[in-house]
């Protein structure tokens, strides 16, 4: 028989009973919603956990070294960083200024709201290893390194606070009692949240002996070309630096972030396993109800049955309209599922995240289909014993 | 030309149990083409058993069945629905229409089955419920009409697929004599057509307006005869 008969057929029998047809969908619309809602909140942190650390640049390792004796391994660690050429990109030693505050003309970090900025120290190389860009200006060159240029470029926030609606460049900062001219500004990274990657700013790492009155810089990142050869330049530089340090004349650590990355990304997934797994079981339950019903209108229905075979419909149809009845009943639980898990997606993840959340097309798609899926596979049974009905027997049915 | 023929068949309930009912028990007959049959007999004789095997709708327990010259114990469910679908036109006492759908969706529903196209299958559905007089019900559903007009749905429904067999187990049984009348002046018309009329009925007036005449009792035909010779 005609399949859009069926369907007609289907949608009149769903539409005579609408109570019980309703009542049957809300089964799959609370597994559908569920389903949406957990994976996209899983989905959605996920984002925001590869959001951040890409922000901080992925592929980045840090290598800290030093030793208790006060001996210097600056200079062999940065040459050793700068020969695995083939599997970096960059390298920068990465060194801090304690001091505190930065001063233009009458005004002072130090009366900054979130403490005072992080002044680095760093290579030609420092944006590109810890993501950066320049928005306006240039960045530090090679030039300004070698040659002990006084130059400072500023994080998007700091350049805020000192220079609010101007242009720094080629203005003069203080750094303790030293001046800096400013050359460039990065871009915002974090605008929205607190700032705390843009209250910053780097200047040549040679400026460690004018500023911190040492020529040693512990730390150094690395940024790597892939995720593989950051593997691999972890284990280097760890052979290396066991080579030139151990245990007892000093202390070196060698990390990425993709470790903390993975880590975790994996503690998403298994919540994301969980999570589905209960929203998994709820469709079960919802598939379970579908059967039911299509049970009891199977047997409600045993004298339609019986006419209809009477008049020529083969088990082939019979199967046919059932199986049409229940995947649509699932398929409109299924639409209905989306529409509410789209609406407690959106709640969740304005109260959860507070960041405007919506499910992914894939799975929208998906989740409809799998109720069609699921009205398919639990309406089989019925469908099939339907079918099965002597015309005799199934007419005598009152 | 022998349209039906039953070799010998038996339809038996429970079988060699306390409770074993033969419903059937040998019956062998043949009906040609074209002739118009009323089949009587006692309450619980056996004559639905006998038009639903007729009609394919019940298979023989044992004994052959042949319709058109083939066995129907040896088809499929495919060639069998079929069979129900193209050869056969039921009409039963309680009607059986399907409630949920209107006088046109119950006639129209043996041409879906048959796969007939949307255009054709209205103009065929029309015809059968004008024949019928009931073309101006057709949008009711059977709970929206007398038991008369029922059983003329029913009718058009067992007609619309221009069927070779109309079998009609008791078709006046819930109708008043008047309607009753007029459902078996239809079933005559059909039979000047060419149709051939299987008829089971109480009514020994009805019965004697057949060309023949089979009176069954306890599973058993018990006689066979043209209407002149019948004892009514
Ligand atoms: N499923 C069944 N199980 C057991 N016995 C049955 C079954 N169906 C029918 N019978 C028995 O078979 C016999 C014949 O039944 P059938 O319906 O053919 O009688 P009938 O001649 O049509 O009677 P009526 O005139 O009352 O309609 C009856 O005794 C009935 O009880
Ligand atoms: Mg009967």
């Amino acid at each position: 028989m005609n399949i859009g008969q069926s369907f007609k057929m289907a949608f009149k029998s769903i539409f005579t009973n609408k109570v019980r047809s309703i009542l049957t969908m809300l089964g799959i619309i609370i597994g559908v919603a569920a389903v949406i809602i957990m994976v996209s909140i899983v989905e959605g942190s996920n984002k925001q956990i590869r959001d951040y650390y890409e922000s901080m640049g992925t592929n980045k390792i840090n290598v800290y070294a030093y030793k208790w004796s006060g001996e210097d391994v600056t200079d062999e660690l940065y040459e050793y960083c700068l020969s695995l050429d083939e599997l970096v990109l960059g390298v920068t030693p990465n060194a801090y200024y304690w001091g505190g505050s930065i001063r233009y003309k009458t005004v002072s970090t130090d009366k900054m709201e979130y403490g005072g900025p992080q002044v680095y120290m760093g290579s030609d190389q420092f944006s590109l290893c810890n993501n950066f860009e320049i928005e306006i200006g240039r960045d530090i060159s090679y030039l300004d390194v070698k040659n002990y240029n006084q130059v400072i470029v500023l994080g998007a926030r700091l350049k805020e606070f000192l220079f609010p609606y101007r242009d720094p460049i080629g203005e003069v900062v203080t750094i303790g009692e030293y001046p800096f001219t400013v050359i460039g500004v990065y871009e915002a990274k974090d605008p929205n949240s607190t700032w705390s990657m843009d209250n910053m700013a780097v200047v040549p790492y040679t400026m460690v002996r004018l500023l911190n009155k040492t020529n040693r810089i512990e730390e150094f990142v690395v940024k790597a070309r892939s995720k593989k050869d950051t593997t691999e330049a972890i284990t280097r530089l760890t052979g290396f630096l066991s080579g030139l340090i151990d245990e007892n004349s000093g202390y070196f650590s060698v990390n990425s972030q993709n470790q903390w990355m993975e880590q975790d990304e994996k503690a998403t997934r298994i919540m994301s396993l969980v999570l589905g797994g209960i929203a998994g079981i709820s469709l079960l339950v919802g598939g379970i109800g579908i059967m039911n019903i299509m049970l009891v209108t199977v047997k409600e229905r045993t004298r339609e049955i019986g006419i209809r075979k009477a008049i020529g419909g083969s088990r082939k149809s019979i199967i046919i309209q059932f199986l049409i009845e229940s995947s649509v009943i699932c398929a409109i639980g299924g639409i209905l599922g989306v529409t509410v898990g789209y609406l407690g997606t959106l709640v969740a993840g304005k109260l959860i995240m507070d960041i405007v959340l919506t499910p992914s097309v894939t799975m929208t798609i998906g989740a409809v289909a799998f109720s069609v899926v699921l009205g398919i596979g639990f309406g089989m049974y019925p469908a099939i014993k339907a079918s099965g009905l002597q015309p005799v027997e199934a007419l005598r049915a009152e | 030309m022998k349209l039906i023929e039953l070799d010998n068949i038996f339809k038996i309930y429970n079988e060699d149990m306390e409770n074993e009912v033969r419903a059937l028990n040998g019956v062998s007959l043949i009906i040609d083409k074209g002739e118009f049959v009323a089949i009587i007999g006692p309450s619980g004789s056996g004559k639905s058993t006998l038009m639903n095997i007729i009609g394919c709708l019940d298979l023989p327990t044992y004994g052959d069945y042949f319709l058109n010259g083939q066995l129907v114990s040896d088809m499929d469910d495919g060639e069998l629905s079929k069979i129900r679908n193209r050869e056969v036109g039921f009409i039963f006492q309680s009607f059986n229409l399907i409630p949920a759908l209107s006088a046109y969706e119950n006639v129209e529903l043996p041409l879906i089955y048959q796969g007939v196209r949307g255009d054709k299958r209205e103009e065929m559905v029309f015809e059968a419920l004008e024949k019928l007089g009931i073309e101006d019900r057709a949008y009711h559903r059977p709970t929206e009409m007398s038991g008369g007009q029922q059983q003329r749905v029913a009718i058009a429904r067992a007609i619309v697929t221009r069927a070779p067999i109309i079998l009609a187990d008791e078709p006046t049984g819930a109708l008043d004599s008047k309607t009753g009348e007029t459902v078996l002046e239809i079933l005559h018309g059909l039979h000047r057509e060419g149709t051939t009329i299987i008829l089971i009925t109480h009514d020994s007036r009805i019965a004697s307006t057949a060309e023949r005449i089979i009176r069954i009792s306890d599973g058993v035909i018990v006689q066979d005869c043209p209407r002149e010779e019948a004892e009514l």
